[in-house]
């Protein structure tokens, strides 16, 4: 039952918190390649979904199935599932006790075993491809919110992931440095990155999603290419949503 | 460096010579009071203590405090026209000038009448009987000496043990956080000194187990300190943002390895004031120990001032046992002072 050729498939999946039912039953298949955007209204349910394909959520009920290993199955080894997952998070969540290079090579030689020759050499590697080469000594706390988000970005990218998460990354920027991450993005997904991107940046997703999802109250309402779910949306609450953001 | 001179010129420019008189006025008066009296009583020496009652009542000392006063009171009387300072620098200055004046004369004007008292010549035998202690000078080294093992060795358990059960007590299994939290729970519920005497009289002693004593009492002082430690650990892992962990566990590094490696060297960094805080009050409970009665060797400062006070029925030993304890714990609480001074600066520890 489980698709090869999907990447990520998830099925039936329900989160509650207590008494609050945050996933009504999700079943999504995510192919390799493209841009899957997912917006809708606070709450709705996005960030817990996009927190679920790694596990940082456990659904309460329902298969979660990455590159065709069940890793909800208790024998699954998600520490190594999650080394092919990467994301990025509002907060950054950058270690602010080590530089620039050390938050990047931190896992590359604690969990994937690197040398620290071949960990040094990677991070300043994806350190170049978001553009900040230079900063590799720096202290997170000596950087803006933007350089912050690109090293958290460059941090996931030196695990080699197969899939990338992007929680509301630039909710927590200033409107001046929305556009610099937004640029890394998009530069990433013309290489071909498999990206998940939870966002409020509806330019983005028209521009740079292959696949816009609108989720409402737990539920996926709308699936489709962006500009058709943008210009045609299938419910009503769609329609009254997206009047409101755009 | 250059900064502070800097400043001190301002000062300086902002002054007239009225504050400044003033403000030198105050400081003169204390100085007099204070050390000149102390300049005194040394210059005439401070043993045998019939002599130093001698010298404290003498007439020299009267003129000295009265100086004192005198000085203070004309530093005090400068306090009115302080809103005649032309800067605020110069209205600070008048203003502390006033205040190093009372101070003056408060303390000129206790010793001026203390010293008429009836049981004056009784109370400097009693508590300042300079040569009974250099018969215990080398014990009380001693003793100085072993109150820092004592608390040293009992707070290198006590950090292991604090570590080791701040973990348990954040685990998410009961099993596993109920008897971490029963053992806190009851080092922390109970005097330390009814620790002491169960641990020792009633285990040692008792089941007549053959341990040295400042071995026992670095076990004892480590369960106790390891349960107050716990919590600190504790405090400071739960201060951590939980995106911390969570950035740590996306990475694929499984639960130990971010605590490790993300969390702990964080919250480390962040309870390192609370955790000095703590080894002073252990310095100090360290004083509980004399009621087991170690080894003449073994004796920590407390028991050292309590046999010479038995010994000789004088307080000094006291005195000098209170004195060794400061000589120890200032340095530490003025590094607390440091080190919470440059976490709030921001150097360690400024989260994203």
């Amino acid at each position: 039952m489980t698709e090869q050729r999907s990447l990520v498939c998830l099925e039936n999946i329900h989160k509650r918190f207590g008494e609050l039912h945050v996933l009504k039953g999700i079943d999504l298949d995510i192919d390799a390649g493209g841009v899957v955007v997912l917006i809708g209204p606070s709450g709705s349910g996005k960030s817990t979904l996009l927190r679920t394909i790694n596990l940082l959520e456990e659904p309460t009920e329902g298969r979660v199935i990455f590159d065709g290993v069940e890793i909800t199955d208790i024998r699954a080894d998600v520490n190594r599932v999650r080394t092919e997952i990467g994301i990025v998070f509002q907060q950054f969540n950058l270690f602010p006790h080590k530089t620039v290079l050390g938050n990047i090579t931190l896992a590359l030689r604690k969990v994937l075993k690197l040398s620290e020759a071949e960990s040094v050499e990677r991070a300043q590697q994806e350190l170049k491809h978001v553009g900040l080469e230079h900063k590799d000594d720096a202290y997170p706390g000596q950087l803006s919110g933007g350089q912050q988000q690109r090293v958290a970005i460059a941090r996931a990218l030196a695990m080699r992931p197969k899939l990338m998460l992007f929680d509301e990354v630039t909710s927590a920027l200033d409107p001046e440095l929305v556009k610099e991450v937004l640029d890394t993005m998009k530069h990433l997904a013309d290489e071909g990155m498999t990206m998940v991107v939870v966002t409020h940046e509806m330019g983005f997703a028209r521009e740079v999603g292959s696949r816009l999802l609108v989720m409402d109250d737990g539920r996926i309402v709308e699936d489709g290419v962006p500009r058709e779910v943008f210009e045609n949306p299938e419910q009503e609450r769609t329609k009254s949503f997206l009047e409101h953001v755009l | 460096m250059r900064s502070r001179t800097d400043r001190l010129n301002k000062w300086f420019a902002e002054q007239t010579a009225l504050s400044l008189g003033i403000a030198a006025l105050g400081a003169v008066a204390l100085a007099i009071g204070l050390v000149g009296t102390l300049a005194f009583l040394w210059s005439e020496g401070l043993t045998p203590s019939t002599e130093l009652v001698e010298t404290a009542v003498s007439q020299t000392q009267g003129a000295i405090l009265w100086t004192s006063i005198a000085l203070g009171a004309a530093a005090l009387s400068g306090f009115v026209l302080y809103k005649r300072a032309p800067t605020k620098a110069a209205r600070e200055a008048t203003i502390s000038g006033a205040a190093l004046g009372v101070q003056a004369i408060l303390f000129s004007l206790a010793f001026l009448v203390f010293r008429t008292g009836e049981k004056f010549p009784i109370f400097v035998r009693q508590f300042f009987s300079f040569e009974v202690l250099s018969e215990f000078r080398n014990q009380f080294v001693t003793g100085a000496k072993n109150t820092v093992i004592l608390a040293a060795g009992g707070e290198a358990v006590g950090i292991v043990l604090g570590l080791i059960f701040s973990l348990l007590i954040l685990s998410s299994r009961r099993v596993v956080r109920a008897p971490a939290r029963a053992y806190i729970n009851l080092f922390r519920g109970t005097p330390l000194l009814v620790q002491i005497m169960v641990g020792y009289f009633g285990i040692v002693l008792g089941l007549g187990l053959d341990i040295t004593g400042s071995i026992v009492v670095i076990v004892i002082l480590g369960l106790n300190a390891g349960a107050y430690t716990a919590e600190v650990f504790r405090a400071g892992i739960q201060s951590l943002e939980r995106g911390q962990m969570e950035a740590a566990r996306s990475l694929g590094m499984s639960y130990g390895k971010a605590m490790r490696y993300v969390v702990l060297p964080q919250a480390i960094r962040r309870v390192i004031p609370p955790l000095t805080n703590e080894f002073v009050i252990l310095i100090k409970d360290t004083s509980l120990v004399f009621v087991i009665g170690l080894t003449f060797q073994q004796r920590e400062l407390l028991a050292v001032g309590r046999d010479a006070f038995a010994e000789t029925f004088n307080s000094t030993p006291f005195m000098a046992a209170a004195a060794l304890y400061l000589v120890v714990t200032l340095p530490m609480i003025r590094l607390v002072t440091y080190l919470e001074n440059r976490l709030r600066s921001g150097l360690v520890g400024v989260a994203a």
